[in-house]
């Protein structure tokens, strides 16, 4: 039942972001003609466009998140998902595994957006384009990467970091849209909901930002390596950066946390209007 | 044997008692009516017994269940108002309760579609409120149900919709199953009953086979009116 939920939740969401994948393609269609021709503003624009669009998607897909998940749950199409033949942890963790989806391909497509501009600029290299070009290749980011073998784990940490960060937004906002339309909160949902978040938030930022200050657990990048330590991230010698990974830790049980308080309001507390 | 089976139940919303001290059991094989003015509590009832509403006090069992993911594969829910998304097609519809009600007939939720003048590749937004009504029914309809759950199946329909529904009904349901069909029209329903329960002010005050009822030299519409007389 997983795979159809996923498959259904998938086809349900996907026409909130499909514009914008849409458009970033007739946008890099439009981008591509222009190295043909001469017109400089055409480039210009259409970089400007591809720039705004990768953003958008984020956005949109950020926002797309909470809508979708009030409406198939708590707008009148609750009626056809909550009564369904399924386990309401089986419903959250279909949600959860198609938000995530489509959060990771709206960061992709912004970094792929990036990366084209990148390398119309350098196709161009000329006039404006040459200046950007410059820019990019004076801020030496390629001569200042480590080892392959270090990259490589300094991108597994930051996928791990990725996916909790991801998990923690998904699993706030469905907490949150969950518990606003329980029926202690059904009078004001919008406002007492975002009370909730901002409640959420606070105490993720608060001791988050503590523990990753002061709890001795840090992830470490020396002289092309990188590593774990006991210590706090202020602490730590000869690291050329150090960052503390308890309050990312904190996050990712709080988050897991919620999720399961989610599942149990859904399961227990369900209140349709 | 009883399918659905209801003691002691009450659901308040805030200070507001909406359903009070219900008690009933509905025998397998009925076509029940649940009747009672607006805001009597039928629809928060049948929230109840689908699943929707799990605040409560007392004990639902469907079919000796517990509302849940089991009660919901063997009960076919028709709300009070249309809960497919807009973008659906109605292939996208009979696609969708494919895959999740196994008890679904998608042979026939097409002829049926076909039968209905309903185009299959319709998006729901674009369809009429009575076209969106007809596609909620067959999709409901079309399930080998034990139970079926209909609310106010008949509400806002003209009196030739309302007897092209009822029909839909009575040719479609499996005939061992159980029909509960909340309504406040009873005049055009009451033939088709084989008990009425009645809910005034969340408390459930007649639960009568209709046998007894004629017996007794009145119709279903008559004690309605003497029950709920003080409504009007």
């Amino acid at each position: 039942m997983l795979g159809k939920l996923i498959k259904h939740e998938l086809r349900h969401s996907a026409r909130y972001t499909m514009a914008i994948y849409a458009a970033v393609i007739v946008i890099s269609a439009v981008m591509g003609l222009s190295l043909l021709s001469s017109a400089t503003w055409l480039g210009v624009m259409s970089c400007g466009a591809l720039y705004l669009t990768g953003i958008i998607a984020v956005i949109v897909t950020l926002v797309s998140v909470i809508k979708n998940f009030y409406d198939t749950l708590f707008g009148r199409q609750g009626y056809l998902t909550l009564t369904l033949p399924v386990k309401c942890s089986s419903l959250l963790i279909s949600k959860v595994i198609v938000s995530f989806i489509w959060i990771v391909a709206s960061f992709a497509l912004m970094a792929l957006t990036m990366i084209m501009i990148f390398f119309y600029a350098k196709e161009k290299s000329s006039g404006y384009f040459s200046m950007m070009s410059e820019a990019i290749s004076l801020s030496g980011i390629l001569e200042l990467l480590p080892s392959a073998s270090t990259v490589v784990k300094l991108l597994t940490v930051a996928a791990i970091w990725a996916v909790i960060t991801i998990f923690t937004y998904v699993s706030f906002v469905y907490f949150t849209v969950t518990v606003a339309n329980t029926r202690a909160f059904q009078s004001h949902p919008k406002i007492l909901g975002g009370l909730v978040f901002l409640g959420i938030f606070s105490l993720n930022n608060t001791v988050g930002n503590m523990l990753t200050a002061y709890l001795p657990l840090s992830f470490n990048l020396g002289n092309d390596t990188v590593y774990f330590a006991f210590q706090q991230m202020d602490k730590v010698q000869d690291a050329l950066f150090s960052y503390g990974v308890g309050g990312t830790v904190f996050s990712g049980l709080l988050a897991l946390g919620l999720l399961f308080l989610t599942g149990y309001i859904l399961e227990n507390k369900v209140n349709l209007k | 044997m009883s399918i659905i089976h209801v003691s002691s139940l009450k659901k308040s919303y805030g200070r507001k008692t909406v359903l009070d001290d219900i008690n009933f059991e509905i025998a397998e094989g009925s076509v029940v009516g649940l009747l009672g003015p607006n805001g009597c509590g039928k629809t928060t009832l049948i929230k109840i017994l689908t699943g929707l509403i799990k605040d409560h006090t007392g004990t639902v069992r469907i079919d000796n269940e517990e509302p849940g993911p089991y009660t919901k594969s063997i009960v076919a829910y028709l709300p009070d108002k249309s809960y497919l998304p807009d973008w659906m097609k109605p292939k996208d519809a009979i696609g969708y309760f494919s895959d999740f009600y196994a008890d679904f007939d998608r042979e026939k939720a097409e002829k049926m579609v076909r039968d209905f003048a309903l185009d299959e590749n319709q998006r729901l937004k674009t369809m009429s409120k009575g076209q969106q009504e007809k596609l909620n029914l067959i999709l409901v309809m079309c399930r080998r149900a034990k139970l079926y759950v209909l609310d106010e199946p008949l509400g806002g329909l003209d009196p030739a919709a309302r007897s092209f529904v009822l029909d839909l009904i009575l040719n479609n349901y499996a005939k061992d199953s159980t029909v509960l069909i909340s309504t406040h029209l009873i005049g055009d329903v009451e033939r088709i009953f084989n008990r009425v329960l009645m809910i005034s002010g969340g408390r459930l005050i007649v639960n009568s086979h209709v046998d007894e009822i004629r017996e007794k030299g009145k119709s279903v519409e008559e004690v309605f009116k003497e029950v709920f007389s003080y409504a009007w």
